[in-house]
Parts: C-alpha cells; structure tokens; sequence
C-alpha cells in the first residue's frame, strides 16, 4: 500500500477507513464473516471454530485475531466493521462489547463514558 | 402527476428494529427516540404516500467486495427480508414500484448517474428499521418501496454534492412521472457516530444540532463539505448523512419543518425530522 493511501486510510489517531488494498488484504477474513450470515454456517462455526476457520483457508494470523476476539486487528487488517460484528455477534458479543474492546476498555469502563444505557 | 409532498430523517441503526421486534418503544431507553416517531407516523397517516423512495445503504449485506456499486436501487415488485447474521426480522416482504423504479433508473441515468440495477436487493437493517419504526405491516406493509443506497462504507464513496444532485434529479424524474402519485424521500442514518477504533462511540450533539439546522435552511452549505469534514465533525460512520442529502436535494428549496426531534443514544446521535415540500404539496 503507498503511503497516500495509508494516510487517506488512518486519517486520524483512533480512525480508520475501509480503501481498496486494505479491504484485499482482508478479503479472506471478509468472506470468513460473511459465511456467518447463514444459520447453517454459524452452528458449524460455534460447533468447531477452529475446524470451521482452518477449512475457511483463513492463515494463522487471522485465525488468532478471530480466535482472540480482537475486533479492532479485524478493522485495522482490512474487514470492514460490520462484517466484524458478524462474528462477534455470532459468538454473543453485542456493539458495545465491541466497542469496549477496540477503545481498549471493560465494558464497564466503557459504560461510564456514556449518558445512556440500555439494561437488558 | 406524481408529485414528492415531503421528506422524513430517520436513524437506521439495527437496534431501532430490534427494539420495535421487541415491542420496547416505551421503556426508558428507547422512548426519546419512539416519542419521536409519532408525530411522523401520524404525519405520514395523513398523507398516505403512494410510494417511499428510500435512500440508505447496504452494509455488506446484498453486496460484497466482489461488487461495490456507488449507487444502485432496486427495482423489483417484492424486497426479500434479509438475514444479516442473526435470523431474519419477522417482516413481511416489502412490495416495491417497478414501473416509478424504471422511469427513476432511466431518468437519473440521463442526467449522467449510473446507479446499478438490482432485481433482487434483499433489503437489512438500513432500510428495514425505519420503515418498521414509521409504519406498521399488518395485513401488509402500506406503501411501495424504492431503495435507493449509496456506497458509504467502501472507500472512495460518493461526495457529498453528489448526493444532494442525485436527490434533485430524483425530483425531476417523480415530476416527470404521468401517473398521479404521492411520493415521500427518505434520509436515513445516524448522525454523528462512530463504530470502530478507539474513538469508538464518539458523538458531537451540538455538530448534529448544526447539521439539521443547515440542512433545512443551506442544505448547499453542507453539501459542499468533504467527507473529511463530516469525519471529524461526527466519527467515521456519521459519512452516512450524505443519505440526509440525497433526501434534502430530492426537496423543494425552501420546506417546511414540522417536527424535529434530537436523541443521544449509547452510541449514535439519533435525528427525526419531517420536512413538507413547500412546492409540489401545495394542494
């Protein structure tokens, strides 16, 4: 990637875009979260992640961003979020257990920044 | 004549749907934001639109990385309900309008947008929650639907003087139209939100407050802007108010605002407005 597109990509401290070779770096993992929108595919995944992930053809290093639930090395890799909350819905993490993972908070951490919240 | 009589903003996030699934409008939570879609459910009741040109996008739901239209809109009878990962909302198929769609497609494209035609555009959570939060679908849903959606998540998107353009040639093309129609645009989204990295969560009330004044009254101001501008103003995801200025453009200049209401949710600012055309719903 040359340098005009990282900075178009990585705008500010925090922000991050989807461009078109960070989303081809990430098409593996992509089509990997995309498999998810299936019931079929996401009892297969939640049966056996591992198998499911190695069978995907999904490298090493995106079955341990998968496997350690690290939503932002998915975005930051290239995936575009909303296929991220595909997985992480799958595995029941809603948008703000994501969200406190990328800003590197507990959820209750997270919940203090806030003005509302929904208990449920 | 088909005519547009006015334009409703709409947060499409897909909590609004679940919480409609729910029947949640009145807990504590969501009843700023529900209280909110009264007055334009019963704005709509009075009007009855024919037809709802839907302006949203999709969020890798109908389309992948394979295939990233700029624009597209869909043009077929019945809009499937989508599953985008979690079972599909118990909602009836959306009917849509295939002979305004065609007259729309061809029109827009002879003013040089080149939007992809879809004859199967299963619709998610952009279009599915705030048509499920503004009418009810039982015995069936009360109007016909057009989808229109912009590429706002892929990189480049359409700027945003090019969505308040798209949105007046949308108006041409209903005027052009000989059948005797009411038709109501649709800006949805959030306003100001951002959904990855660690400015996630990120929201600026008083720059969303500032977005909807400018938005009735200099919408032109605001489509002048760079994506960049909106990104810094409001998070990465608040981009996706270029889908406010398709529906701003598709009006007449001046509107009449007759509701407006602002929520500042856990991760979104939330903003309804309901604008009447002050040129084609004179009656």
């Amino acid at each position: 990637m040359k340098e005009a597109e990282r900075a178009f990509a990585n705008p500010a401290p925090g922000t991050y875009l989807l461009t078109v070779s960070l989303a081809q770096q990430g098409y593996r993992l992509s089509s990997f979260c995309r498999s998810l929108m299936s019931a079929e595919n996401r009892a297969a995944f939640k049966a056996d992640e591992e198998r499911y992930l190695r069978d995907f053809g999904l490298d090493a290093a995106e079955i341990a961003m998968v496997r350690a639930r690290d939503w932002l090395a998915m975005v930051r890799y290239g995936v575009n979020h909303f296929l991220v909350f595909r997985v992480a819905g799958t595995l029941g993490v809603g948008l703000t257990g994501a969200a406190a993972q990328m800003r590197g908070e507990t959820l209750e951490e997270f919940k203090r920044t806030r003005r509302v919240w929904e208990e449920r | 004549m088909a005519r547009i009589v006015g334009g409703l903003g709409s947060p499409h996030a897909p909590a609004v749907g679940a919480a409609v699934d729910r029947h949640d409008e009145d807990s504590a939570y969501w009843k700023p934001l529900f209280d909110g879609y009264r007055p334009m459910r019963a704005w709509l009741e009075r009007e009855r639109p024919d037809v709802f040109i839907l302006f949203s996008n999709d969020h890798f739901t109908s389309f992948f990385l394979d295939v990233i239209p700029s624009f597209a809109i869909g043009v077929a009878a019945l809009h499937e309900i989508a599953d985008e990962g979690w079972g599909k909302r118990p909602l009836p198929a959306v009917p849509g309008d295939t002979d305004l769609a065609w007259h729309l497609a061809r029109s827009i494209v002879e003013e040089g947008f080149d939007p992809a035609v879809c004859h199967r555009l299963p619709l998610d959570h952009g279009c599915l929650s705030p048509l499920s939060a503004l009418s009810s679908w039982t015995p069936q849903w009360p109007v016909r639907v057009i989808p229109i959606l912009v590429n706002v998540l892929h990189f480049p998107i359409p700027t945003p003087a090019r969505c308040f353009e798209l949105g007046r040639a949308v108006r041409r093309a209903v005027a052009s139209y000989p059948d005797d129609l009411k038709v109501v645009v649709l800006g949805t989204g959030g306003l100001s939100h951002q959904l990855t990295g660690e400015r996630f969560g990120y929201i600026n009330p008083d720059w969303d407050a500032e977005f909807l004044d400018r938005l009735e009254r200099e919408p032109e101001s605001l489509a002048r802007l760079k994506h960049q501008d909106f990104i810094e103003r409001g998070g990465t995801e608040s981009v996706e108010v270029i889908l406010w200025l398709c529906m701003r453009g598709a009006l007449s200049p001046r509107v009449r605002c007759v509701h407006r209401n602002y929520y500042h949710a856990t991760l979104t600012g939330y903003g309804q407005v309901v604008y009447e055309d002050t040129e084609s719903a004179a009656r």
